[in-house]
C-alpha cells in the first residue's frame, strides 16, 4: 500500500536544465541583436544629415555652407519653428529644407513671423499640401527626373548660373510677375515669387540636388545655390525635426497634461502594480491535467435519424406500412393466428372480427391493409385507430381468459 | 517562483507614496527597490520545494460512485518552515464534476524537520484506472509576498471498479438456486438430473422419486434426491467493438453487459460452476481463467474495470477461434453483443455453427428504452414518424433475434436494468433443464 518516496520525484528543472533549455533561445536573441546592429550600421550612411550644413556626407550641405562662409555669409542652423521665426529677422535668407514636415500651424506661424521683414524664403521641394497652406497661388505638378536644364528665364541668378541639375516637382502659377526657370515639359522647376510689400521674395526649388555636397560641382549648381542663398548676409538654415514640440498640432491638452504632475508618477507606479498583479494571476498551480475521454454515441441515434428522414421526405406510405405491420404482428398471437399468416388479410381479418365485441367494422380492412394516408393528419389518426383496435382486443382477452392456460 | 496578491496590493499602495511624497523616477525606483528586496528575502526564507519528501498511502480500489481516500505524507527536511498551498492533481473525472479545484487543493504549515499527512478525497465518476498526475507545491515566504513553486511525481493508481448495481438481485437468484438444489426447507423434489443422494422417505415426498431397489435393500422407504449438475463451464464473452460503445441513457452498452456478467458470474460461482471471462474486439482485451469460486468475483471486477469500447468493427472470426481455444470441453457461452442486423448477419451468423455444435450459447443484447419511448409516441406527425422508425428498428431486431434462435441459441434482449436478472433467469432455466 505504500510507495517509498525517492529523491528524484521532483519535476522542477534545475538551474543546469534551465540553462541547457534556454541557451538556444538566448543564442538566437543574441544573433538577432547583433545582426540588427550590423545592418543598421551598414545602412545608416546614406540619409544621415541630409541637407545639413554641418554634414560632410554625400547628401549633406557642408560644402555649400563653407562657400557661403567664404563669401561672408553667416549660417545659423535651427531645428524648431519658434527658433526659425525668431532668427528670420530683416535681411536674412530663410532656407526650409523639408517644408512638407511642417504642420499647417507651423507654416502659418513662420509665414506671419516673416511677412513684415524683408529678405528671402527658399523652400526646397514643397509638396501640394504645403503649397495649399501658403497663400502663394502656386500649384505643384507631377515630378520629373533630375537632369541638366538650362535657365531659360530672365531671373539674374539663373541667367548667371547657366544650366543646372534640377527636376523634381514643377510649379504652375497664375501670377505674371513670377519668374519661372529651368523649364521641364513647359513648367518651371524653380519659381521665384517677387517681393511682397515688405520686400521678401520666395523661391521654390523643385529638387534639393543643387544644394548637395556631391552635386555642387556639376553644371552651374554651385553658382545657382550661392546666388540663391547668398542674396543676404545671413542664412537661417531651418532643418525641421519631429522632436519639435510645436509639431504636435493641437490646442487641446491630453489627459496626462490635466492631472497634477505628481500623479503622473503615481499612475506609473499603479502600472507597475498592474504588472505585479498580472504575474500573480498568471501563475498556475501546476499544469492542466489532460484526460482521454470516451466517445459519446447515443444508441438510438440511427433510429432518430431515420425518423427525421421519414419526416423530411413525408414518407407516409412507409410510415403507415410499418405501423400497420407492427400492429398486425402484435395482434396475431393474441387472436390465435400463427405469425407466418399475420400479414394475410384472408386469415387475419376474420380472426379479428370474432374477437371484437362491437359490431364488425367495415373499415377494418382499410385500417389494417388500406392505402397510405393522404396527409400527416390522417397518419396521426391512423396511428390512434390502430392503438384503439389493439387496446380493445387486449381488454377483450383479459375479460375472457383462454380455456387452456399453459400450466 | 510565484508572486501573491499582497505584492500587487503593496505596489498599488506605493502609488500613494510616489504621488504624495516622492514624485519622479526616484520615488518609483525606491518603491520598486524596496519591494524587490522584500520579495528576494521572502524567496530566500521560503522552504525549498525540491527537498520535500512525499509518501502516498490509501485506497487502491473503489467502486464507481464510492469515495476513496488517498493520503499524502509530506516530510519537510529543511530547517525553514513550509507554508504552502499544495495541489494533488488527478484527472478531472476523479472528482465530483466542478469540485476538482477545492477537492485537490490543500493548505499546510509544516515546521522544519516535521511531517504532515494530507488526505485527498476522490469521487471517481468514470470506471478504470486513475493515475495521480503530480503534486505541485507553492511554498510561501514568511511575508507572504512571493513563493517558490515546484512539482513532484508521486505515483499512485486508483482502480475504479464497475458499480455492480445488479448485486441487489443476487439474494433472490440464490434463493431460486437453492430451490433447484433441493436444499430448501420446503419439500420439493430437487430439480435437475444429477443423482445426489438417498435419504429416508418423509410424508409429502414425491412418490415418483422413491428408489425401490434401495428400499428393498434397507427395509425402509428410500427416496433419491437430485440436484443440478455441478462443475459445468461457463464462458462470459464481452464483445468490446463499436456496437458496445452506444450509450443507453448515459451508460455505454458495455457497462450494462458488465453488470449482467458480474451477476451471472457471482451466481454461477455459488452454483458450483467454473466461470471464465473473455473480452474481445480484434484482439483479447481482458481474460480471466481458472479462478476458484472464492476469488472469482474480485478477479472479474478487476479485469473489467479498465475495459473500454474500441471504435473498431469486432472480428467475429477471430472471436470464434479464441472461444474455441479457451473451451476445450462443452461450455455455456454467454456472448454479450449487439443485435444490429448487419454485424450479426454478415459476421456472426457464419461462425455460429462452429460454436453451437458443441456448446450451449446465449446471446445477451442491451435494448434501448428510448426506442420503446419513441414507438409509443402519438398525436403529432413528428411523434408518429418517430414511432414508425422505432417500429422498424424493433422489427429488425426481432428478425435478427429469430434468426439466431433458429440456430438453437437463447437470445436475451433487455433494457439495461432488466438484462442482469433476465440473464440470471435464463441461466437458471438452462441449469434446471440440464442443458449445461
Amino acid at each position: 500500500m505504500t510507495t517509498a518516496a525517492t529523491d528524484s520525484t521532483s519535476l522542477s528543472p534545475t538551474a543546469r536544465h534551465l540553462w541547457i533549455r534556454s541557451r538556444g533561445l538566448l543564442l538566437a536573441i543574441l544573433l538577432l541583436v547583433v545582426g540588427g546592429v550590423v545592418l543598421a550600421a551598414l545602412q545608416s550612411g546614406e540619409h544621415h544629415g541630409r541637407l545639413d550644413p554641418r554634414s560632410p556626407d554625400r547628401p549633406g550641405s557642408q560644402a555649400l555652407a563653407r562657400l557661403l562662409a567664404a563669401h561672408g555669409v553667416t549660417t545659423q542652423v535651427v531645428t524648431t519653428s519658434e527658433e526659425a521665426a525668431a532668427a528670420a529677422g530683416p535681411d536674412t535668407t530663410l532656407l526650409v529644407t523639408n517644408p512638407d514636415m511642417l504642420t499647417p500651424r507651423q507654416l502659418s506661424g513662420l509665414r506671419t513671423a516673416t511677412a513684415h521683414t524683408p529678405g528671402r524664403t527658399v523652400l526646397v521641394a514643397p509638396g501640394p499640401a504645403t503649397l495649399a497652406a501658403l497663400p502663394l497661388g502656386v500649384r505643384a505638378e507631377p515630378p520629373v527626373d533630375i537632369s541638366a536644364l538650362s535657365a531659360a528665364c530672365s531671373l539674374p541668378e539663373a541667367r548667371r548660373a547657366g544650366s543646372a541639375l534640377l527636376g523634381g516637382l514643377r510649379y504652375a502659377t497664375s501670377s505674371s510677375t513670377a519668374d519661372g526657370c529651368y523649364l521641364s515639359g513647359g513648367l518651371p522647376t524653380l519659381l521665384r515669387i517677387p517681393p511682397t510689400d515688405a520686400g521678401r521674395d520666395t523661391v521654390l526649388l523643385g529638387a534639393p540636388d543643387p544644394l548637395y555636397n556631391y552635386r555642387l560641382t556639376e553644371q552651374g549648381n554651385a553658382s545657382l545655390a550661392l546666388q540663391l542663398l547668398g542674396a543676404h548676409k545671413h542664412v537661417v538654415w531651418y532643418l525641421p525635426s519631429v522632436s519639435d514640440p510645436s509639431s504636435t498640432q493641437d490646442n487641446q491638452r491630453g489627459f496626462l497634461d490635466l492631472i497634477p504632475s505628481g500623479w503622473t508618477w503615481g499612475l506609473l507606479q499603479l502600472a507597475f502594480a498592474a504588472v505585479f498583479a498580472a504575474f500573480w494571476r498568471a501563475r498556475r498551480l501546476g499544469p492542466l491535467v489532460p484526460e482521454r475521454l470516451p466517445v459519446t454515441v447515443p444508441a438510438a441515434e440511427t433510429t432518430e435519424g431515420h425518423a427525421r428522414l421519414y419526416e423530411q421526405a413525408n414518407a407516409r406510405d412507409r410510415a403507415s406500412a410499418v405501423l400497420r405491420s407492427a400492429t398486425r404482428t402484435r395482434l396475431a398471437p393474441l387472436i390465435g393466428v400463427p405469425p407466418a399468416h399475420a400479414h394475410t388479410p384472408d386469415i387475419l381479418l376474420p380472426a379479428v372480427h370474432t374477437h371484437l365485441t362491437a359490431a364488425p367494422d367495415a373499415g377494418l380492412h382499410a385500417l389494417l391493409f388500406g392505402p397510405a394516408p393522404a396527409d400527416d393528419k390522417a397518419l396521426v389518426q391512423l396511428a390512434d385507430q390502430l392503438d384503439e383496435l389493439e387496446t380493445s382486443i387486449v381488454s377483450q382477452e383479459r375479460h375472457t381468459p383462454r380455456e387452456h392456460p399453459d400450466r | 517562483m510565484a508572486l501573491t496578491g499582497r505584492t500587487a496590493l503593496i505596489a498599488a499602495l506605493g502609488a500613494l507614496f510616489v504621488g504624495f511624497v516622492l514624485p519622479g523616477w526616484l520615488g518609483i525606483l525606491a518603491v520598486q527597490l524596496i519591494l524587490l528586496i522584500a520579495i528576494l528575502c521572502d524567496l530566500a526564507l521560503a522552504a525549498p520545494v525540491r527537498k520535500l519528501h512525499f509518501t502516498r498511502t490509501g485506497d487502491t480500489t473503489v467502486r464507481l460512485t464510492g469515495q476513496a481516500h488517498t493520503h499524502l505524507t509530506i516530510t519537510n527536511a529543511d530547517r525553514r518552515t513550509l507554508r504552502a498551498q499544495i495541489r494533488d492533481a488527478w484527472p478531472p473525472s476523479s472528482f465530483h464534476p466542478g469540485s476538482d479545484i477545492p477537492a485537490s487543493r490543500h493548505t499546510v504549515r509544516i515546521p522544519g524537520a516535521e511531517r504532515r499527512r494530507l488526505t485527498t478525497v476522490l469521487h471517481p465518476t468514470r470506471r478504470g484506472d486513475h493515475h495521480a498526475v503530480r503534486v505541485t507545491v507553492r511554498s510561501y515566504g514568511p511575508l507572504g509576498l512571493a513563493a517558490r513553486q515546484g512539482s513532484h511525481q508521486v505515483p499512485w493508481t486508483l482502480r475504479v471498479l464497475p458499480p455492480f448495481t445488479s448485486r441487489k438481485h443476487l439474494p433472490a437468484k440464490l434463493a431460486r438456486l437453492r430451490e433447484l438444489d433441493g436444499r430448501t426447507s420446503i419439500l420439493t423434489r430437487g430439480e435437475g438430473t444429477e443423482f445426489d443422494s438417498l435419504r429416508d422417505y418423509t410424508p409429502g415426498d414425491d412418490t415418483r422419486s422413491i428408489d425401490w431397489r434401495a428400499t428393498a435393500r434397507q427395509q425402509t422407504l428410500a427416496v433419491r434426491t437430485w440436484r443440478p449438475e455441478r462443475d459445468r463451464r461457463i464462458l462470459l464473452v464481452l464483445e468490446t467493438g463499436r456496437t458496445s460503445a452506444g450509450r443507453v441513457g448515459d451508460i455505454p452498452r458495455l457497462d450494462a453487459s458488465m453488470d449482467a456478467a458480474l451477476l451471472l458470474g457471482a451466481l454461477a460461482a455459488r452454483a458450483g460452476d467454473r466461470v471464465d471471462l473473455l473480452a474481445y474486439d480484434r484482439r483479447v482485451r481482458a481474460s480471466v481463467q481458472g479462478r476458484s469460486a472464492r476469488d472469482l468475483l474480485p478477479a472479474l471486477t478487476d479485469a473489467l474495470a479498465p475495459l473500454e469500447s474500441e471504435l473498431v468493427e469486432a472480428d467475429a472470426r477471430g472471436l470464434a477461434a479464441t472461444i474455441h481455444r479457451s473451451t476445450p470441453r462443452r461450455s455455456l457461452i454467454v456472448l454479450f453483443t449487439g443485435l444490429d442486423t448487419a454485424p450479426v448477419e454478415e459476421a456472426l451468423l457464419p461462425v455460429l455453427p462452429g460454436l453451437t455444435q458443441r456448446n450451449e450459447l446465449i446471446v445477451a443484447a442491451v435494448t434501448d428504452p428510448r426506442i420503446e419511448e419513441m414507438a409509443a409516441g402519438r398525436h403529432t406527425p413528428q411523434a408518429v414518424y418517430a414511432a414508425a422508425a422505432a417500429e422498424q428498428t424493433r422489427a429488425a431486431r426481432r428478425r435478427t433475434a429469430d434468426r439466431l434462435r433458429r440456430h438453437g441459441i437463447t437470445v436475451i434482449d433487455s433494457t439495461p436494468a432488466r438484462l442482469a436478472p433476465d440473464l440470471a433467469d435464463a441461466y437458471l432455466t438452462l441449469k434446471s433443464a440440464g442443458r449445461l
